[in-house]
């Protein structure tokens, strides 16, 4: 451990920086040469004065805060509601038998073509934008989960059991924190998915939020401006995602994947 | 048979229905008595449903016919006094070593937070494994997975010990090291021990009796008294004694395994011949 793993740690890193240090290259080479007209790509450095004066102005953090609170309000009932009836599902057969039909559809199809129906009930501001991140991502924190509490090994069951575990504590003891990877990897893959659906909504409504401000952006014809907050965008998501991730290295420090670079035989 | 019997089989039937078929018979009319503290192996060929049979005492499946007697009682659901050791160790990969092993006692009426604490350091020290209580399944070994398992089930002091290949799944120099241990924790305290193996010499390196069991479904076929001294260890290997019964066992096994093969041939061949 140590000196060696930290270095291979900072090459994967500067590795991993290439390939968007070249494209940030050939746009200020495309820019700085006029090879692209400055109305259909603004330069980077215009890009980002422009998002020191917005972050400055305090107008791109009021819009990414609500778009942060859309997204932590939409994902937070997803996954709650997903994780219990996932558990829900996988527990008891007849829950599995309403609800399996349901999932199967909703599953696939894509709701944002709900949003103008939605708009039509909840009006244009926060309402039908956390209503489409719960719908967008609730149902693959359902299947995951369930797929994962259904797959919980039985001896694992068994020995609970077997050590004094009364039945009514099964859920909580074992088949919970077995089925954790898996409902953490659910939580994982839904996270983009509310993402993109509430900056899409926002995109397609109004009604401010990072997704607003672009569609405002360019219907003003400010290029600059749109890339600010493509930029933002972009940071935001990776940002979610990272925190994430750390979440996972936390709760899950016992489990294999974690832990592969520590094992002692 | 000395001393009365801990475990009484009587005529016990279990049917296994695959999902979505019609129940098969997998053991048919087991009847065996385990004396108190006896060491009892069941041996047979895979399939066999010597598993199956553990898992009934266990009392995580239900029998279709016949009965189970624990101290001359029908068994119940599954409970720390019939403690199971499993092939695949079925530790929970969330909790450390020491976490594992107090899982037990914390569920056992009476015992304070202190007790409960020296006990599992008491069974951590049995099984060798000072300096990884902190540690993750994940980070151990198969061998040491195994001594976590075994000391978790032994720190709940069950009545019996029930053992499903606890050793299968280790590697040769292993599994040796962990059949002397268990032979000398098992001399120091004894217990009711049902003991299932295909491993036909560690069968008679560990048992006092020896249960062969026949191809599906299953069945006593035949009992057999291991008579070499106690306490044993490894060295016991090298009497001829020991290399006759082992060739006793495994005369009796080869038979079984060869039905069983001939029958999964002829089963073969009737469903060929049915879809045909």
């Amino acid at each position: 451990m140590g000196r060696r793993d930290r270095r291979t740690r900072l090459a994967d890193a500067a590795l991993g920086a290439v390939l968007p240090l070249l494209l940030l290259a050939a746009w200020e080479i495309a820019t700085r040469f006029a090879l692209v007209s400055s109305f259909l790509l603004p330069r980077p450095g215009a890009v980002v004065v422009r998002l020191a004066e917005e972050i400055a102005a305090g107008t791109l953090p009021a819009a990414a805060g609500a778009t942060l609170l859309r997204l932590t309000v939409s994902y937070g009932i997803a996954a709650v509601v997903g994780v219990g009836l996932g558990i829900a599902m996988a527990r008891l057969r007849t829950v599995r038998w309403v609800l399996d039909p349901v999932v199967s559809i909703a599953l696939p199809s894509p709701k944002i073509s709900l949003l103008p129906v939605l708009v039509l009930w909840f009006g244009v501001f926060d309402t039908p934008k956390i209503v489409i991140g719960v719908l967008s991502c609730v149902f693959p924190i359902v299947a995951g989960t369930a797929a994962g509490a259904a797959g919980v090994d039985r001896h694992l069951i068994w020995s609970a059991e077997n050590l004094g575990t009364r039945p009514g504590a099964l859920l909580w003891r074992v088949v919970l924190p077995a089925a954790l990877p898996q409902i953490v990897t659910a939580l994982q893959v839904a996270l983009p998915i509310a993402f993109i659906a509430v900056v899409v909504a926002e995109m397609l409504t109004g009604g401010g939020g990072l997704g607003g401000g672009l569609i405002e952006a360019t219907r003003l014809a400010d290029p600059a401006g749109a890339f600010a907050h493509l930029v933002a965008i972009g940071v935001l998501g990776f940002l979610a995602m990272a925190a994430l991730r750390r979440l996972r290295r936390f709760i899950l420090v016992w489990h294999e994947e974690e832990q592969r670079q520590g094992v002692i035989i | 048979m000395a001393g009365r019997s801990k475990i009484v089989f009587d005529a016990v039937r279990y049917d296994y229905t695959p999902p979505g078929g019609a129940p098969v018979p997998a053991l048919d009319g087991v009847s065996l008595a385990i004396a108190e503290d006896e060491f009892v192996a069941v041996v047979g060929p895979s399939g066999c449903g010597k598993s199956t049979l553990l898992h009934l005492v266990a009392g995580f499946l239900p029998l279709s016919d016949g009965r189970i007697l624990l101290d001359g009682r029908p068994v119940g659901p599954p409970g720390p006094d019939r403690g199971v050791v499993f092939q695949h160790f079925a530790l929970f990969p969330w909790k450390t070593v020491r976490q594992n092993i107090l899982y037990g006692l914390e569920r056992k009426r009476g015992l304070d937070a202190d007790t409960r604490r020296a006990l599992a350091r008491r069974y951590i020290e049995m099984v060798r494994l000072e300096g990884f209580e902190d540690l993750y399944p994940a980070q151990l070994s198969g061998g040491m997975k195994q001594r976590v398992a075994i000391a978790r089930t032994l720190a709940t002091q069950p009545d019996v010990l029930l053992m499903d290949e606890p050793f299968g799944a280790l590697d040769a120099q292993t599994r040796g090291l962990m059949q002397e241990e268990l032979l000398a924790i098992w001399s120091r305290r004894r217990k009711t021990v049902l003991f299932v193996t295909h491993d036909v010499h560690e069968a008679v390196l560990l048992a006092d009796r020896i249960a062969v069991m026949t191809a599906r479904p299953g069945r006593i076929k035949a009992l057999v008294e291991v008579g070499l001294p106690r306490p044993r260890d490894r060295a016991v290997i090298r009497s001829a004694a020991f290399a006759e019964r082992c060739e006793d066992v495994w005369a009796l096994v080869r038979e079984e395994a060869r039905a069983a093969e001939a029958g999964v041939g002829q089963m073969g061949a009737t469903e060929a011949g049915g879809a045909r």
